[in-house]
């Protein structure tokens, strides 16, 4: 089996070789991330309405349907509405703490099936097993957002405690709900808060997985016809709510 | 494909796709959409031409300390749990991911489409092991059910008709299905979750990786990707070793260019970024993590002829808009890497002698420059492959001879005038409105392919000189 020294050495060996090159660089990365992000928002505390339509226009144009409401407690009516005009009743949400609200009261009082996910990791293999079987079964996934980007119409979700991967990925149905303070411009913008989730300490309840995701599940693969929610969700709604959710 | 289809001569491989006519309606049909897409996509995009020159500094500089970076990232996934391993060749490659398999009790893998995997014949490595292979992008599931290798980088399965994938689904199921695209979809929606619920190995390739945090990052459509990072407990990836990116914000101008490129679209539906395996306080994802180093072929030419095509994203734009890889499909290449870039990456992995015929497969019109991304200067390349075949003395004795031939004669100017005056009386019999379409005996094989121009009438040097007189007088 080749070793990581072999590897390296065999890289080595041929950058040695390599001729002459012309000088290039990598992209400059932000030196303080964490104060850069902090600019961003000072700017875009302005800015925000038009980085909001532009959100609307480009996640709609990518086949997102866009919702709006003043506050986190308007959002079980919107949820509600969508679950019954589609026939469905299993929701999936996000813990409250990374919802940053309780809305399983409200959405049960309207007659849905609400399984909330624990805050952490389950240890018996069996309630894992359980908690993923409740997951697949699920028709509807409600989550929060923690990166919306206009320039694609991205919404940008980090998976870990309370945030499972497979919210807004197996039920045929993703809802995600978010504020201005998750809202940037730009791919350039993102970039700059990802270097800040980086950026020294994280905390402990982020997970492995950071997720951009981009309209509802597509392919072309026969004979070039779009068709939606191949694996993924086959709808996915953005509810942005005025209020500053965690304000 | 197979060693048995490989025996079968290029120029044979090219005739057959180009009677097809299904495949020749469906690669003009998906070639042409793609450019459209990709066309409109940077038309609105006013930094795209900047973006694209920062992608190929940020390839170049990432080459010129690839040692670096790869140590930097090993470091970095390694911190997070994940385990690194390292691929001198295709065979070892294999070894490796059979060996996790048999360590963790693998019985079943679903695999995101990836084009490492293929290029070192994962899936009969994994089925003579005894672990079954499950490809989940839709287009790859339907050209396994065909045991067939993929036409095109992005879109495998373009040169099947959708009755075609009727008839693969019918037969797989025991039962008639539908030709409707929305049906086939969703039959195999049903059938790949299960899959996805119940395999122990979720293998994949991967766009990129960042160095800085030891992330690789995957780019799909459809959610495979996550899904297959997500639900087996072990995930192994594998990526050919240039694929590492120094940064996140260097990340950022890649994924600004690569759907774009690739669809049209700004970004592809799914991004996934994975930094080892699940972490402590998550509910789900994979116990373990690996990151296998692919070199085969690639480090040697971080030194060599071909270094530039090491910048690849895997994109596709360079086979839509070429001429012969829209008249023959991806199939006749005859190798996992199809399209011009196809040719660079097979001479890569298995030397020049593997592209003597497919180092001519070009007209060298520059389009395939023209729309990378990352501006790779194929048609260069190609000619110097060609140089090569020549020189190496690997390339037909005939075709030597001849080229030999005509060097001598246009290094003579008078010999070259009596040699024009020669072959307008040999060529009567063949030429037909200005071209010679074919010749018989030994010359019949270069023009079985090609047309000839016939020499004309009156050569250029002939009418220069005649108005050259006429000036005068």
């Amino acid at each position: 089996m080749t070793t990581r020294a072999e590897f390296l050495d065999r890289i080595r060996g041929a950058m040695r070789r390599a001729p002459g090159l012309v000088p290039a660089a990598a992209a400059a990365t932000p030196a303080r991330p964490r104060a850069e992000v902090d600019a961003i928002r000072r700017e875009l505390a302005e800015r925000w309405p038009g980085a909001l339509e532009g959100f609307r226009r480009e996640f709609e144009g990518v086949g997102g349907v866009f919702h709006r409401v003043a506050a986190l407690a308007d959002v079980p009516q919107v949820v509600a509405g969508l679950a019954r005009e589609r026939g469905v009743r299993r929701l999936v949400a996000w813990h409250p703490g990374a919802l940053g609200g309780d809305l399983a009261a409200a959405l049960t009082a309207r007659g849905l099936d609400v399984v909330a996910m624990p805050p952490g990791a389950l240890d018996d293999p069996a309630a894992r097993q359980r908690l993923r079987a409740q997951i697949a079964d699920a028709e509807l996934g409600l989550t929060g957002v923690d990166l919306a980007i206009a320039e694609t119409g991205t919404l940008v979700l980090r998976s870990g405690g309370g945030r499972p991967r497979s919210t807004s990925l197996l039920p045929p149905y993703h809802v995600a709900v978010f504020d201005r303070s998750v809202l940037v411009e730009s791919l350039r913008q993102a970039g700059v808060v990802l270097e800040s989730w980086h950026d020294g300490g994280e905390p402990d309840d982020r997970g492995a997985v950071t997720s951009f995701i981009t309209g509802p599940s597509r392919t072309a693969d026969i004979e070039l016809t779009l068709t939606r929610g191949v694996h993924g969700p086959r709808e996915v709604h953005a509810i942005f709510v005025d209020k500053e959710i965690r304000g | 494909m197979s060693p048995d289809e490989l025996a079968i001569p290029f120029r044979e491989r090219a005739g057959r796709a180009m009677k097809d006519a299904f495949l020749q309606e469906a690669l003009t049909i998906a070639t042409t959409k793609f450019i459209g897409l990709r066309r409109e996509a940077f038309e609105v995009f006013p930094d795209g031409e900047a973006l694209r020159d920062r992608a190929r500094q940020i390839k170049e500089a990432t080459l010129q300390r690839l040692d670096q970076h790869v140590e930097r990232l090993v470091a970095r996934v390694e911190a997070r749990g994940g385990h690194v391993h390292y691929a001198t060749t295709a065979e070892e490659a294999r070894r490796i991911i059979l060996d996790i398999a048999r360590r963790t009790g693998a019985r079943m893998a679903v695999k995101s489409k990836s084009m490492a995997t293929e290029e070192i014949h994962l899936n009969e490595a994994l089925e003579a092991a005894g672990v079954t292979p499950v490809e989940t992008d839709l287009g790859e599931y339907i050209i396994q059910l065909a045991h067939e290798r993929p036409s095109h980088i992005i879109a495998p399965a373009i040169h099947k008709t959708k009755g075609q994938v009727a008839d693969l689904f019918s037969r797989e199921l025991g039962r008639r299905v539908a030709a409707d695209p929305e049906e086939l979809t969703r039959i195999a929606r049903a059938e790949l979750r299960e899959k996805f619920l119940q395999a122990d190995l979720g293998i994949t390739g991967a766009n990129f990786a960042v160095a800085d945090t030891g992330t690789v990052v995957l780019v799909t459509n459809e959610g495979n990707g996550r899904m297959v990072t997500s639900l087996p407990r072990v995930h192994v990836a594998v990526m050919g070793v240039e694929k590492v990116v120094p940064s996140l914000t260097d990340l950022m101008v890649f994924l600004a260019i690569l759907a774009k490129s690739a669809t049209g679209q700004k970004l592809s539906v799914y991004t996934t970024l994975v930094q080892g395996p699940r972490r402590a306080g998550e509910l789900e994802g994979p116990d373990e993590f690996h990151l296998v180093l692919l070199d085969n072929g690639r480090i040697g030419q971080l030194a060599g002829p071909l270094r530039e095509a090491l910048a690849c994203l895997r994109c596709g734009a360079c086979l839509n808009v070429c001429p012969v890889y829209r008249q023959i499909g991806g199939h006749a290449y005859g190798h996992t890497y199809p399209g011009p870039i196809g040719i660079l990456l097979t001479a890569m992995l298995h030397g020049p002698e593997s592209v003597k015929d497919l180092a001519h497969a070009s007209s060298l019109c520059g389009a395939c420059a023209d729309a990378c991304p990352v501006r790779i200067d194929i048609p260069g390349m190609l000619i110097a492959l060609r140089r090569e075949v020549a020189e190496r003395k690997i390339a037909p004795w005939a075709e030597r001879v001849a080229f030999g031939a005509l060097g001598r004669l246009l290094l003579r100017p008078a010999l070259y005038r009596a040699a024009a005056r020669l072959a307008r009386l040999a060529q009567r019999p063949f030429a037909r409105d200005g071209a010679i379409r074919s010749l018989p005996l030994g010359p019949g094989a270069w023009t079985g392919a090609r047309d000839l121009p016939a020499v004309a009438a009156r050569t250029f040097q002939e009418r220069w000189d005649a108005l050259d007189r006429e000036g005068r007088a």
